[in-house]
């Protein structure tokens, strides 16, 4: 059974990269440039658990996409990855379990500890259901 | 025929009348010669006494007329039958006019006093008595048309049966002598009146104290008229036995030494209870008339002076002490430069005092300012003060700010000018400070705005290349999948690779990659506020965790030898708390360290050390890290805290790792960050972190 992660980026290559990446780590990828094409694969019935969400996107900002997400998907569990060096956490945020070992700065020179972190979450996840 | 007969008929009678004739002229002539002899004798005697009065009576001229006095007469009627020929020599009055009138009738009548003299004098005159020293003024006039002063002196004549003949007497002319007199009183007096006039106290004493003189002055300070004062004892009037023994011991000392005194203060007190400030002059004075010597004194009140000068001295030295109370340097000049006023910082900075710089040229003495003699000038020609900002000064070898001023000075005819300077250097500091501040500002508001811009690009440049580097890899599983599926051989392709340096390259870009986003990295932290998170943390231990992190470092590790480097551990004995931002602080150290390892790696420094310690200060907690490499010139020192500034090689470092450390020490934790070092004598850097909570930004 194939752990699916999600990305939202709306850097093409940032994208594809992660994308390749995670998939020669063997889990599944579904790469969205924007919230709403997310939203629809999901409501297509898109199996996924972890969300790699960046936060400058062309039709949402990620704070609200995450809110959303998680409104409509109470289980997802989600990764930041941001190219803005000031970001912080916002509280409702923290509130949902996200903390800043979740926060990921662009660039990332290695993309290992953001894979490690999606395919334990994406797992983790499955075991108690 | 007849004639001749009758002349020849008269003969006999004319014989006979001739020979009587002659008998009698011879009877005649007998009795004359007796009468003539004896008449010659009569004559003779008569002749000689006629010359004895003669003789007696030339005798008698001779004195009148070489006396000083006249001689006169007046009859029974009291009018005047004679005047020696003294009296017109003497009066220049022609005695016509006095002949045959009565001296009051002569005389002047000015006054009431005038007519009650000559009724007096009438009456002794009527009364027939001597008289002597009569003195008048005449109304008749000389032939210069003046009256005259006229002392007289008479006595009665009488005859033989007594009865009142008229008077006798003698005159002199006294006009002269009345004149002198008058001119001399009117001169006294009219010193009298200068020395009245005078504010000052004139006075002369004798030895024993007493006033021989004194003007009004004077006697008003003993609340006394002259006259009262005159003649009365100091010693008596004077009420403070302390000022009169004092000055009677002067007046002493004058008299005994002959020679003058000056005394230039001393107390009076007057009659009300004032007491004066009076500066005297006493002087050895020999009164007219007086055998021994007196003492003349001055004394002028200098009370109001004296307290204009105090008051002047006073307000001198409120005036110096303000000004020595300023921290600028204050040299005040004369038009030619020469020093007329330092104040204290001006003394310090010249060390010499005001007393020894006056009338020396400013230059001399500042030569830092001697090129301000221009401006001197000029400010005293124009009447506009002159400045000069940041002048740079040499101060014992080390390059000092200083802004100088020049007032020209307008109160007197005089003129000058204060030169003013302070030394900025500590502010001009702070300012390159501050610049350097608003530098890191910026250039961290310029990487705030374009890092989003730059870290996408260069995230798809790093995960690219990794994900590259993953998919040649011959290791993977995925990789030789879709080598068999295209027919490649993958270890002959990886071999190919490898023999073109592909791989290297790749790495090549991802160091590249790396770099870049360090420096953006950089650059962001130059942005105030961010997501800066104080804790408090035991600076021993924060020291703790950067050795670990040390450890572990790459650079640390393969470059610079760390393991080689000793590391001493001079901690303070109690362990005190700051609050930080942990990471932040620690990236500081950690970057201290690196710094100080890198450079003693490249000087090849024996034996090296770090040592790092920690010291509790009042409100600082005192982290410094030092090292025994090759220090730093002076010239670095200054610029070792500015971004984009290094020594190192280009492409070993960002030239930012510094100004970070500075910038987060002093900008985000509101501490300092100092450094020490010379040349081959090691560096030491000094971070200092509030140690309360409050004092965090």
């Amino acid at each position: 059974m194939t752990d699916w992660v999600l990305i939202v980026d709306d850097e093409e290559m940032i994208r594809e990269n992660l994308k390749a990446y995670l998939e020669d780590e063997g889990l599944g990828v579904a790469a969205f440039e924007t919230v709403a094409g997310a939203l629809g694969w999901l409501r297509d019935g898109g199996p996924c658990r972890v969300c790699i969400m960046d936060m400058r996107l062309p039709d949402m900002d990620g704070n609200t996409a995450i809110r959303t997400l998680h409104q409509l998907y109470p289980g997802m569990e989600f990764l930041i990855h941001t190219g803005s060096s000031s970001y912080s956490l916002p509280e409702d945020l923290w509130a949902m379990g996200l903390d800043d070992g979740r926060v990921y700065h662009k660039p990332l020179a290695d993309m290992a500890p953001l894979a490690a972190m999606a395919r334990a979450l994406a797992t983790a996840r499955e075991d108690p259901s | 025929m007849s004639a001749l007969h009758y002349t020849l008929w008269m003969l006999p009678a004319l014989a006979a009348v001739t020979l009587i004739a002659l008998l009698w002229s011879w009877l005649l002539g007998r009795q004359m010669a007796q009468r003539t002899r004896q008449l010659q004798r009569e004559l003779s005697e008569r002749q000689q006494a006629e010359a004895a009065l003669r003789e007696s009576e030339s005798r008698f001229r001779d004195v009148t007329e070489a006396a000083s006095d006249w001689i006169w007469e007046m009859d029974e009627n009291l009018r005047f039958t004679y005047l020696s020929e003294r009296f017109f020599a003497l009066s220049g009055i022609a005695p016509q006019h006095v002949l045959g009138r009565a001296r009051w009738e002569i005389g002047a009548t000015n006054s009431a006093s005038d007519r009650e003299k000559w009724r007096q004098h009438r009456e002794v005159l009527e009364k027939h008595l001597p008289f002597r020293d009569f003195v008048y003024r005449t109304g008749v006039s000389n032939q210069h048309g003046e009256g005259r002063y006229f002392k007289v002196s008479g006595k009665p004549i009488f005859g033989r049966l007594g009865h009142f003949r008229g008077y006798r007497g003698t005159g002199t002319d006294i006009t002269d002598q009345v004149r002198a007199e008058a001119a001399l009183r009117e001169s006294e007096l009219r010193l009298r009146r200068i020395i009245d006039l005078v504010p000052h106290m004139i006075f002369a004493k004798d030895r024993h104290g007493h006033f021989l003189l004194a003007n009004r002055a004077t006697a008003e300070s003993y609340d006394m008229t002259v006259e009262e004062l005159v003649s009365r004892s100091h010693r008596i009037i004077h009420g403070v036995d302390e000022e009169t023994e004092r000055m009677l011991a002067d007046d002493l000392e004058v008299i005994e030494s002959g020679t003058s005194k000056f005394i230039p203060e001393e107390t009076f007190t007057d009659h009300a209870g004032q007491v004066r400030t009076m500066q005297t002059i006493k002087i050895p004075f020999i009164e007219p008339g007086l055998n021994e010597t007196a003492v003349l004194g001055v004394a002028i009140d200098i009370t109001e002076q004296k307290h204009a000068k105090e008051e002047v001295a006073r307000m001198r030295l409120y005036l110096k002490n303000i000004i020595d109370s300023m921290p600028s340097v204050l040299i005040g000049v004369d038009p030619w430069g020469y020093i007329t006023v330092l104040n204290q910082p001006a003394e310090q900075v010249s060390g010499v005092s005001w007393e020894a710089a006056q009338g020396r040229f400013f230059g001399e003495l500042f030569p830092q300012l001697e090129s301000q003699f221009e401006q001197v000038r000029q400010a005293i020609r124009l009447g506009q003060p002159i400045k000069t900002p940041r002048m740079t000064l040499e101060v014992q070898g080390e390059l000092h700010y200083a802004d100088v001023m020049v007032y020209p000075l307008m109160a007197d005819n005089a003129g000058g000018a204060v030169i003013r300077m302070d030394d900025v250097t500590g502010r001009v500091r702070i300012e390159s400070m501050m610049v350097q501040t608003e530098k890191m500002l910026s250039v961290g508001g310029l990487a705030a705005g374009m890092a989003h811009e730059i870290n996408n690009p260069l995230g798809a440049i790093l995960q690219g290349s990794q994900n590259i580097l993953r998919r040649i890899d011959p290791g993977m599983s995925q990789n030789r999948a879709a080598a068999e599926a295209a027919g490649i051989d993958l270890d002959r392709l990886h071999r190919y690779l490898e023999r073109r340096g592909i791989p290297r390259f790749l790495e090549g870009i991802r160091e590249a990659g790396t770099r870049a986003a360090k420096i953006v990295a950089d650059m962001l932290s130059f942005s105030r506020g961010g997501a800066v998170r104080f804790t408090p943390v035991e600076a021993e231990e924060l020291l703790e965790t950067v050795l670990r992190l040390a450890a572990s470092d790459y650079d640390l590790r393969k470059k610079y030898d760390f393991k080689r480097i000793a590391i001493e551990r001079d901690y303070d004995h109690v362990r005190h708390l700051v609050y930080c931002d942990k990471t932040e602080i620690e990236q500081v150290i950690l970057n201290l360290l690196k710094n100080a390892a890198q450079a003693m790696a490249e000087m090849g420094t024996p034996s090296p050390t770090i040592t790092l310690r920690t010291r509790y200060e009042t409100d600082y907690v005192l982290i410094e890290v030092v090292d025994n490499g090759p220090g730093m010139d002076e010239k670095t020192l200054k610029r070792i805290f500015e971004p984009f500034f290094t020594t190192k090689e280009v492409g070993s470092g960002t030239g930012l790792g510094l100004s970070v450390s500075y910038f987060i020490v002093t900008e985000q934790h509101n501490g300092r960050l100092s450094v020490r070092s010379k040349p081959g004598q090691g560096a030491c850097f000094s971070i200092r972190l509030p140690s309360r909570r409050e004092a965090l930004p």
